[in-house]
């Protein structure tokens, strides 16, 4: 099941750096969804100057090409924040306490495990596009109208290098909660029992007070 | 180690750590980039002194697929669609077709489920995502039938199957998806869901009917609504007919004239539609935003499952493992019938643990050459194949009975995702609930696919006309 | 030794060198050496010299005009009106500029050799409607065509459209675009012909320059034997390419009529039009673009002629 699950904050460093990131994260989910919507005004130019001017944007399938990475790479690390990447947690949902952290930590670090090698190779993929000396730097271009690719292809390590980053803190906010035997951690998405448990304290305690 | 070896022992491993609780899309992945490295690695020996160039080729092997992948024309119609589902809510199209649906048809027994089902089904022809309209409709439809004195549980399942018909009829992101790993028009297959999503809305319709005479307790009928009132609900419903009609006017002109563009325009421009409807009903720039950075988190969401699984789908292909599973599936003495069902029900059961998406960017590139092979490889004529049917056909046929599969997997426990959805939405359902309220609907889910099957013409006729 | 060879789409007569080159290399050396051809599987086609560079496979088709920039010294080789006029000529043609030390390099960024070309015949337009046969009527013409080819109709009026070419069909049949250029083979497995109510036999607008690349590591690695093997059944390959294409030309005049397409013929004078138009200024201007870029693309160009003049002289 999917579960975009609630992320707890409070004044520590951990959840500052957390709350840091989310501000990046949040900026690149706009963009992708501004991506989106561009798709849209492509297509009204494209039939619009095809059908009222027989003048066709030049280049559509380019353009559309160019934008996709920014769609649906940019904001990955977005959503790995709250646990929107789908999983199955038949199992996970079942364990609790330092057994779940553990569970959740040694995920986690695989993942920051197969990111950094994606990191590595998506900048190679990058930097085999580039070339300083070229015109426009470019050394791959689209098929139509012969855009330069490199720009298309280093959005893809930029949101691994912060899917990364994300990483590490909710690996940091995972071993923390098992070291300490930690209820409800800061920075991680919680499991959705774990959650409504927290909730449920939230609601105890604003009745105490 | 031979690399088919190398196939079976990482595709079980990627198993394993799905069913451990690794988020899906980078199980896929690891295991594909783990594979990578064994097949080069194995390419020399397992020489010790050749371990970093087998690290650094997988590594800069995957490290392509990500922008490869995703930089194409086609999937951009998967954003667009989601996007259409957002906006749509927000110009009050969800509301003005359950009044509709409630006016007109909800004097039947079992009325106001009747009218969910079709008013889902109406949705679905502007939304791309089965999970959205069932989001969508546990929060107008539930609330509605509870009032009037409606099983509780039996409700959220009739929210929960009716929004699986968003991935059969167009705009759909899983039609998408198959037709971009199988490599088929895209706009046929879009053409193709229409009917059988229609023939399976109407399926779930005669089953509640048949419920609701069966136990009066279950829903009765809403009666009263005078002409005058049934047409004045039309208009706010209306433009859920032109996005139908460019979409299809874009795929295929029915006046047997040149249809007006390709596949990804018309979605682009009934999205534009769509977002003028909104901005006319009152969206402004703070609804636009949450629409985009939803629309966002979805498309990403799943991107990264396409991206990941196509890793491992690189993996195998180095490894030669759909080959080798083709070869035996056509090596196998049974009637082709006989392994397509089988390969439905595997299906079936598969779709109880994985997502849909997931489940068919796994399985397809193994098991579509498999059933193409099975009917007589790709450019068999009708009156060769073995399904009656020629390779292109059978290509979309097998499209739409897969993904009534991925539908049917949205609804089955432990892992449905609609009905988690539905239970998200509504605080007094719990998971459970749902789970048994949908129950049913497998019966009639069970029936659509069996008539699917026996009867291809259901999907064929229109693609075939285009 | 085994090699993984990536090409895409399906087999045709485009990929049949790749598939004898397979098969002679195996019956002589005993299936010592061996190529497994896979079709798609390893990487997206405009990817395969990336592959190539990784060495990720060892042997690989690519198109030089899905990709300019990576490839900026063979795209002399796709110019419009460069006057070749069957496929010998541009296996000559081909294999004499792939053999220049400029192409060489270029290729050795991407630790590729140049093994040999995939002859494509002339890119002539398959369109709906009425038979355009004059200059005057590619005013406005919507064309499926990429590249030097697409500059070539924007230099007469027409309208360059960009469509992929598993989607041409379904833009002829939308009227998204109005022609289509491509070879013969691809007009038939894209179906464009299909929706074609004429062909132009002679325009013979310029084609698309499609190489095979080897991994120069694994190239190296090969033992004498292998290598010498392998280089020999080069023009075995070619010749088996060529006469299977030939086959499939010959087929091409039933398909015409079959399908009831009408063959157009445009004269002489409208063909010289075309080419002072299209051809001349688009030439120059590759020829200044390349130059400022360090290539030596005068010398290309004038090879690209004198192979032709002495391959003529030579039959
Ligand atoms: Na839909
Ligand atoms: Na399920």
């Amino acid at each position: 099941m999917a579960g975009a699950a609630p992320v707890l904050e409070d004044g520590s460093l951990l959840s500052r750096l957390d709350r840091g990131l989310l501000r990046l994260e949040r900026f690149f989910a706009l963009l992708a969804g501004l991506a989106v919507l561009s798709l849209m005004f492509l297509a009204v130019r494209s039939v619009g100057g095809r059908v009222l001017f027989n003048a066709p944007l030049s280049g559509y399938v380019d353009w559309i090409m160019q934008l996709m990475p920014l769609i649906a790479i940019l904001a990955v690390s977005f959503a790995q924040r709250d646990g929107t990447h789908i999983r199955m947690d038949l199992l996970v949902a079942r364990l609790g306490g330092r057994a779940l952290w553990l569970f959740e930590l040694i995920s986690v670090l695989l993942i920051l495990f197969l990111m950094i090698f994606l990191l590595w190779g998506s900048w190679a993929h990058f930097v085999r596009s580039f070339d300083f000396a070229a015109p426009l730097w470019s050394r791959d271009s689209t098929i139509d109208i012969g855009l330069p690719i490199w720009p298309a292809k280093l959005i893809v390590p930029v949101a691994f290098f912060v899917l990364c980053l994300r990483l590490c803190v909710q690996a940091i906010g995972y071993g923390r909660a098992m070291v300490l035997g930690l209820d409800s951690p800061v920075a991680v998405p919680l499991v959705q029992d774990a959650a409504a448990q927290a909730a449920a304290e939230a609601e105890t305690l604003s009745e105490k007070g | 180690m031979e690399p088919i070896d190398i196939g079976l022992w990482v595709s079980g491993g990627m198993l394993v750590l799905v069913l451990l609780g690794m988020r899906v899309a980078f199980a896929a992945a690891l295991a594909g980039l783990v594979g990578l490295f064994l097949v080069f690695w194995s390419k020399r020996g397992f020489d010790p002194e050749q371990l970093g160039w087998a690290i650094t080729v997988a590594a800069k092997t995957a490290g392509q697929v990500p922008h490869s992948k995703v930089a194409s024309h086609e999937l951009s119609l998967i954003p667009t669609f989601i996007l259409i589902g957002y906006l749509a809510y927000y110009a009050g199209l969800t509301r003005a077709l359950f009044e509709a649906a409630k006016r007109w048809i909800a004097w039947v027994p079992g009325g106001l489920a009747v009218s969910t089902v079709f008013a889902t089904a109406g949705f679905a022809a502007v939304s791309g995502a089965s999970v959205a309209t069932a989001a969508v409709f546990a929060r107008i439809g539930i609330p509605e039938m509870l009032k009037i004195g409606y099983n509780k549980q039996f409700a959220a399942g009739v929210v929960a199957a009716g929004g699986t018909l968003a991935s059969l009829i167009p705009p759909s992101a899983i039609l998408v998806i198959y037709a971009i790993i199988v490599e088929q028009d895209v706009g046929k297959l879009l053409l193709a869901g229409f009917v059988p999503g229609a023939f399976s809305a109407v399926i779930y319709a005669l089953l509640i009917i048949g419920i609701a005479v069966i136990f009066k307790s279950v829903g009765p009928p809403v009666r009263g609504f005078t002409w005058r009132e049934r047409f004045a609900s039309l208009p706010a419903a209306m433009p859920i007919l032109f996005v139908v009609v460019i979409i299809i006017f874009f795929v295929y002109n029915p006046f047997g004239e040149k249809a007006w563009g390709t596949p990804t325009e018309g979605g682009a421009l009934g999205a534009f539609i769509v977002f003028l409807m909104a901005l006319g009903r009152g969206m402004r720039w703070t609804e636009l935003k949450s629409a985009l950075v939803e629309t966002a988190k979805l498309t990403v969401m799943i991107f990264t499952i396409i991206w990941g699984v196509l890793i491992y789908v690189r993996f195998l292909g180095f490894a030669e493992l759909p080959d080798a599973f083709a070869t035996w599936i056509t090596s196998l003495h049974f009637s082709p019938w006989v392994i397509l069902v089988c390969i439905l029900l595997a299906y079936a059961v598969l779709g109880m643990f994985m997502d849909a998406i997931g489940m068919l960017l796994l399985t397809l590139p193994v098991v579509y050459p498999a059933v193409m092979a099975l009917n007589g490889g790709e450019f068999v004529s009708a009156a060769d194949s073995a399904f009656g049917m020629s390779g292109p056909m059978c290509a979309i046929w097998f499209g739409i009975l897969v993904v009534k599969m991925a539908e049917f997997c949205l609804i089955t426990p432990p892992i449905g995702l609609n009905c988690f959805v539905v239970a998200g939405v509504r605080d007094d359902l719990s998971v459970q609930d749902v789970f048994k309220g949908v129950m049913p609907f497998f019966l009639a889910d069970a029936v659509t696919i069996a008539l699917l099957v026996m009867f291809p013409a259901i999907v064929l006729w229109l693609p075939s006309l285009a | 030794t085994e090699w993984n060879v990536s090409v895409w789409g399906k087999r045709r007569a485009f990929t049949e060198h790749i598939e004898k080159l397979a098969e002679l290399v195996s019956e002589k050396t005993g299936g010592e050496f061996t190529m497994n051809v896979s079709y798609g599987g390893l990487s997206n086609n405009r990817e395969n010299l990336d592959g190539i560079s990784i060495g990720a496979f060892e042997m690989a088709q690519f198109c030089a005009g899905y990709h300019p920039d990576k490839n900026r010294a063979i795209t002399v080789l796709e110019l419009p009106f460069l006057g070749v006029s069957d496929l010998k000529e541009e296996v000559a043609v081909s294999h004499a500029v792939y053999a220049h030390p400029a192409v060489e390099k270029e290729m050795a960024q991407w630790n590729a050799k140049m093994l040999m070309t995939s002859p494509m015949p002339q890119y002539n337009l398959v369109g709906t409607g009425e038979p355009r046969d004059e200059l005057s009527e590619f005013e406005g013409m919507r064309v499926r065509a990429t590249g030097g080819l697409g500059e070539a109709f924007r230099a007469v009026g027409g309208v360059p459209t960009s469509v992929t070419s598993s989607e041409a069909y379904q833009a002829m049949e939308s009227g998204v675009v109005d022609t289509v250029a491509f070879a013969q083979h691809a007009h038939l497995s894209f179906g464009t012909i299909n929706q074609a109510t004429w062909w132009t036999a002679n325009l013979n607008p310029g084609t698309v320059n499609c190489p095979v690349v080897v991994n120069i590591d694994a190239y190296n690695a090969l033992s004498d034997e292998h290598r010498k093997v392998l280089d020999e059944s080069v023009s075995e390959a070619i010749d088996y390419y060529l006469e299977n294409y030939a086959k499939l030309l010959k087929r091409w005049d039933d398909v015409l009529a079959e399908k009831n397409v009408q063959k157009v013929m445009i004269s002489d004078e409208e063909l010289a039009n075309f080419r002072e138009v299209a051809g001349k200024p688009i030439h120059e201007k590759w020829i200044a673009d390349m130059s400022a870029q360090g290539m030596p693309a005068q010398e290309l160009y004038d090879l690209v002629f004198k192979t032709l003049e002495e391959h003529r002289a030579s039959n």
